[in-house]
């Protein structure tokens, strides 16, 4: 066995963890893999839609890898560093045959090649896709992998072992992790040259979300304690449509709207007939009322923001205690029934009841996060893309420490695109691997051994924190605070923010933090404590939340998923095309302000004192911002007078220096 | 008061301890399912005698049925946890909703159970394909739509364990390795790379524990959630292992 | 890698795979083959006495090479498809109480037929077979070894009782059984039926041959049990000493 300290550990074994231990495994080196769930349970299996890439059918019709950047940072609204998301979209076609070489059983076209379906945000039909459930098939290629490498020596699995936090030196260089076992509760360090965090998302910071019961937030907590810097909390993605759940929210796929259905609520408040009983007058069909022209089928976040609104604002959800809208599909033939029958047998399973009689309710469900641990990049000024193998890729601001997958902040900006999230996973694992090589290699990365006491040091202060909850007296309970922290969230800092709102839920961060210092466990005892893990979590929770809530308050504009209403740019509304022109023309100017103002990274620190926020620019090099004008009145003007401004600036002085990171 | 639904749960607290039941009464709200339940009991852990007892130690995790982590018997039945609807348990039966863990597999703690063996079965039947590395080598050879929708099934199984805890032949007097890990050895030797090792897998499943120890009870089939064809499977292992076992035998 | 049998492993380890097939092997040829001959030949005595006689004859034609022949092909696979039975059974924990499924109750009845046949079959060689003789069974003797009684009249004694008679008709049941299962189960296990219809086509086949054979094997039974002896002219009482006639001369189709 190789010397324990050249070892690499990881931790997660979603699709971005196993991604990097199986090329680290490649490489030769030796891998701790450590996860809360058999790796294969991590919750990159949820994904179903597909994985996105450049394809011969889409190149066929002009697409490239260019459109492919384009429409990413379109979509995420120029809020991504460009080189990296470059890079990505280069490696797509490569990563899908990658992934098809390892045996995902995507589906075909009659010829047998790769078949492609189309998403949204793009007009070209970039993803493959493995039956209704691509995230499983693609995990499971790459545990198959991680299994063999295993049985080969150079992977050593620790599954239902819980992340505790980095080892970082007197340096304050990482040297390992501490992990705890969660059946025996024992505590240990795990040396390493390089950890690299791959944890995932943190939606349980909302209570219910679509993610899966290990998204806590717990990892990336410990990790921000220790240190390490969070970019761009704010940005959360809220899918539109999902069928919530006593314990969680799933997803309802938006062909359900695709085929015909209808969204509405009864116009009187809390109705309690049955829904096929309430005549249609009595029906308030909210989204054909307030878009006659896209009526069901609005853009994802337009239809997220108004099922919050009407039942948030306007009170007028179905149920009082949960908050739902019906989607009704009771109308449609039989024929589209069959069609969508593998969604309406989801629903059907999990709310026993028949969506072909009786509407569905829905709500929004909290789905991505698209910030996350920040980490850095190199570009390559030939390419544009990234200097791989450049130890900085995706090294945070602490030394030898690693951030990979949604765990990371960098690939989707302010909204993440449909069928993106699968390919920046495997992306980022596949080229951290590198990276961390060659950190590894170099001179001032962990060269020289630390003091073998800071290991059993480490230990030691982690086993202390884990008897002083286990031990600690009061009268509040985890749960109902867990509880109380996500209805905050959800109501005020999803969909649609606003800053008294937002101060509200802070203020109640404070209150559930000072009765978080009360919460006391009810199973005092040490073996396979479930109850220490997720009281553990809720401070890991309770922490990020307020970076989340704080970064939406300072953050006074519209950007991708968030939506602040009360700092939009007035859209245009004239009528004569003078004035139409200079009203887009005022629109621009303030766009261009905003973009000077706000197009930058919410950088938090953890002090003290609460976080700490600065703002990085957002290195644009490739392709200027411009604006999002979907569904605005007057899109057209608005482009055309953008274009002849920027085209002005090129001309004249030349626009400010890009910032580069 | 509003209507409680009564869940009895086997509780076992270490690897070595002897099990007990502890009942428990939880307010009935439609859609409930049985994570919920657990969920419930451990925000609140109070018997219906009154005594505080502790959260039941369970494993759970996607809540959506592809995981496969949250496997137990719900009503005597191994079924996944986050699909086992009350109303359709109180249909099974009406008085109570009884939790125990999984008999094929050692308890950890209470519904708990450590199914590593599954796992070391996948490694046993050398369930992956022998890649050359991870760099740019282009595409799979060409795959038909039929073997594709043939294969897609056996992909989905995300080894929860039920086809092996409702197998009368998985148990501790058997090396069985059971069904799961058989469909896995089948779906890579009909992968058109996969097919490159299979006479490694052939060597597990016409081994001891392989597929002669099915006993064609069928009843993987039947359990499965996925409603992975398991059966068909085991069939094909079988023909496979009979024409692998005679050509070996020739061919010595 | 995958492991492979290492060497310090049992022979039974090692040829695990082989053993099995054999034993499925020889479940059905020669004891499944055997079965059918052995209940069509005792079904014969629905045709008369003569007829069954005629039957038994043929096999025992073999004359010295019966034995052997015996030994090779029927008692030592029923002893390895029995004894390797029993432990497949009691290597597996039936749970049909709670998985209340038809095939789980077909992979119940199977080693429960399995065992019920496997004591049936010593019991019926005690009773019937030279084997038992030294232990006062061996009741049945056919023609041309030392004959004292016909084949026929023989088994209406021993048959004829109503205990001995609903012990031999559930011990055919359970064989018959044990066959027609074991056949579709075997249709399986070798990998000739793959897909569920295939496999549910041979189930309904398999089936028709149980019920088939079933009574075919009963007919045999109820046979013997309402054979009657006086009836048939050239037939001797069992009580007397005098040599029968020699079978195969006597031939009276309408004798039953």
């Amino acid at each position: 066995m190789a010397n324990e300290k050249d070892r690499v550990v990881v931790i997660g074994g979603g699709l971005a963890g196993l991604a990097a231990a199986m090329r680290l495994a490649e490489a030769e080196i030796e891998v701790d893999l450590i996860s809360m769930v058999p790796v294969k349970r991590s919750h990159s299996v949820c994904a179903q839609g597909g994985i996105n890439s450049v394809n011969p059918a889409t190149r066929e019709l002009g697409d490239s890898e260019w459109l492919h950047l384009d429409d990413t940072v379109y979509g995420g609204d120029f809020l991504q560093h460009q080189p990296p998301v470059k890079e990505m979209c280069d490696w797509g076609p490569r990563i899908i045959d990658l992934m098809d070489r390892l045996g995902v059983s995507f589906n075909r076209t009659p010829e047998g090649f790769r078949d492609q379906r189309r998403f949204g945000g793009t007009m070209y039909k970039r993803t493959a896709f493995a039956g209704a459930t691509t995230g499983q098939q693609l995990i499971y290629a790459l545990d198959e992998q991680c299994r063999r490498w295993e049985s080969e020596g150079l992977i050593r699995k620790f599954e239902y072992w819980e992340f505790l936090g980095p080892i970082l030196d007197d340096n304050g260089i990482c040297r390992g992790a501490v992990a705890q076992d969660m059946f025996s509760m024992e505590v240990r360090s795990f040396p390493a040259k390089a950890l690299i965090l791959a944890h995932g998302g943190c939606g349980l910071i909302f209570g219910r979300s679509t993610m899966s019961m290990i998204c806590t937030g717990g990892a990336a907590g410990r990790a921000y304690k220790a240190g390490v810097k969070y970019a761009n909390g704010e940005f959360f993605q809220v899918h539109p449509t999902a069928i919530p759940g006593t314990d969680k929210l799933r997803l309802m796929s938006e062909s359900a709207r695709g085929e015909g259905g209808r969204v509405w609520v009864p116009r009187k408040p809390q109705d309690e007939r049955d829904p096929r009983s309430i005549p249609e007058s009595e029906r308030y069909y909210f989204l054909e009322e307030r878009y006659p022209k896209y009526g069901n089928l609005v853009p994802r976040d337009i239809a997220t923001r108004e099922i919050f609104d009407i039942c948030v604002n306007d009170k007028l959800s179905i149920d009082p205690e949960r908050l739902c809208v019906y989607l009704d599909l009771t109308h449609l033939p039989s024929e589209t029934h069959r069609k969508l029958e593998g969604i309406l047998e989801i629903y059907e399973k999990f709310q026993a009841t028949d969506p072909r009689v009786t509407p569905m309710k829905i709500f929004p469900g909290v789905h991505y996060s698209m910030g996350g641990l920040w980490c850095d990049f190199e570009k390559d000024e030939k390419t544009g893309g990234l200097a791989l193998g450049s130890p900085r890729n995706h090294q945070s601001n602490v030394e030898g420490l690693f951030v990979i997958g949604e765990a990371d902040y960098q690939y989707h900006g302010g909204n993440r695109l449909g069928a993106n999230s699968l390919l920046s996973c495997i992306f980022t694992g596949m080229i951290v691997a590198p990276s961390v090589q060659n950190y590894m290699s170099s001179t001032n990365g962990g060269a020289t051994d630390p003091p073998s006491t800071l290991f059993e040091r480490e230990a030691a202060r982690h086993q202390a924190d884990c008897d002083a909850l286990i031990a600690r007296d009061g009268n509040e309970n985890p749960y109902t605070l867990h509880q109380e922290l996500g209805d905050s969230m959800t109501r005020n800092v999803t969909v649609v923010r606003d800053n008294a709102a937002i101060k509200e839920t802070l203020v109640k961060i404070d209150e559930i933090e000072k009765r978080y210092a009360n919460a006391a466990l009810t199973d005092k005892g040490s073996w396979t404590n479930q109850n220490l893990s997720f009281t553990r979590a809720l401070g890991d929770m309770i922490l990020l939340a307020r970076v989340i809530a704080e970064g939406a308050l300072k953050r006074d504009e519209c950007r991708g998923a968030h939506y602040k209403p009360a700092f939009q740019i007035k859209p245009p509304d004239a009528e004569d095309p003078a004035e139409m022109r200079r009203q887009a023309a005022e629109w621009c100017e303030a766009f261009a302000k905003q973009i000077k103002r706000w197009l930058k990274t919410t950088i938090a620190e953890n002090t003290p004192d609460g976080p700490s926020f600065s703002y990085e620019a957002v290195d644009t090099s490739l392709i200027p911002p411009r604006p999002r004008t979907y569904g605005l009145k007057g899109a057209e003007i608005i482009d055309e007078v953008w274009k002849q401004r920027m085209a002005g600036e090129q001309a004249g002085a030349p626009t400010e220096p890009v910032a580069s990171v | 008061m509003s209507k409680q639904v009564t869940v009895a749960v086997k509780r076992q607290d270490t690897q070595t301890s002897g099990s007990r039941w502890e009942t428990f009464s939880i307010p009935y709200e439609p859609g409930l399912n049985v994570t919920t339940i657990l969920q419930r009991i451990a925000a609140n852990p109070v018997t219906v005698e009154g005594e505080s007892s502790t959260p039941v130690a369970f494993d759970a995790c996607c809540l959506e049925e592809v995981c496969g982590a949250c496997t137990m018997r719900v009503n005597g039945r191994v079924r996944q946890a986050c699909t086992a609807l009350v109303d359709n348990l109180l249909a099974e039966q009406p008085d109570r909703i009884t939790l125990e863990p999984m008999t094929k597999f050692p308890v950890v703690r209470d519904l708990h159970v450590d199914r590593s063996a599954m796992f070391e079965s996948l490694k046993r039947v050398h369930a992956w394909i022998t890649a050359d590395g991870y760099f740019d080598r282009g595409a799979a050879p060409r795959m038909s739509q039929d073997a594709q929708e043939d294969a897609y099934p056996l992909t989905t199984c995300m080894t929860c364990g039920c086809c092996v805890e409702s197998c009368p032949q998985f148990n501790d007097g058997s090396s069985f390795i059971g069904p799961a890990a058989i469909s896995q050895a089948v779906l890579f030797n009909e992968h058109p790379v996969g097919k490159f090792d299979a006479n490694a897998r052939m060597e597990v499943l016409a081994g001891d524990g392989g597929i002669a120890d099915c006993g064609n009870a069928q009843n993987c089939l039947k359990v499965c959630p996925k409603n992975i064809p398991l059966t068909q499977s085991l069939a094909k292992a079988g023909r496979a292992a009979t024409k692998y076992v005679i050509s070996r035998f020739l061919q010595k | 890698m995958a492991q492979q049998a290492a060497k310090t492993d049992s022979f039974a380890v090692r040829h695990h795979f082989l053993i099995r097939r054999l034993h499925s092997l020889c479940g059905l040829v020669p004891i499944g083959v055997f079965l059918c001959i052995h209940l069509t030949v005792n079904a014969s005595i629905n045709a008369g006495a003569a007829e069954f006689e005629t039957q038994v004859g043929y096999i025992h034609a073999l004359g010295w090479l019966l034995k052997p022949v015996e030994i090779m092909f029927i008692f030592l696979p029923l002893l390895f498809h029995g004894v390797l039975g029993l432990q497949i059974w009691f290597s597996g924990q039936p749970n049909v109480s709670t998985y209340k499924y038809g095939g789980n109750f077909r992979y119940m009845f199977q080693r429960v037929t399995g065992g019920i046949a496997f004591v049936f079959i010593l019991y019926h060689l005690w009773h019937m077979h030279w084997l038992g003789a030294p232990f006062g069974g061996g009741k049945f003797i056919a023609h041309g070894e030392g004959m004292t009684e016909s084949a026929a009249t023989a088994m209406q004694d021993v048959v004829f009782g109503v205990p001995a008679s609903v012990l031999y008709g559930i011990g055919v049941l359970s064989a018959v059984y044990h066959l027609a299962n074991g056949i579709w189960t075997s249709l399986i296990t070798w990998g000739i039926t793959i897909g569920p219809l295939a496999q549910r086509r041979a189930g309904y086949a398999c089936s028709a041959f149980g019920v088939m054979l079933a009574v075919v094997g009963l007919s045999g039974v109820r046979g013997f049990k309402t054979f009657e002896p006086e009836a048939d002219s050239h037939m001797v009482g069992v009580d007397t000493d005098v040599p029968p006639p020699f079978v195969k001369t006597v031939s009276d189709p309408g004798g039953s």
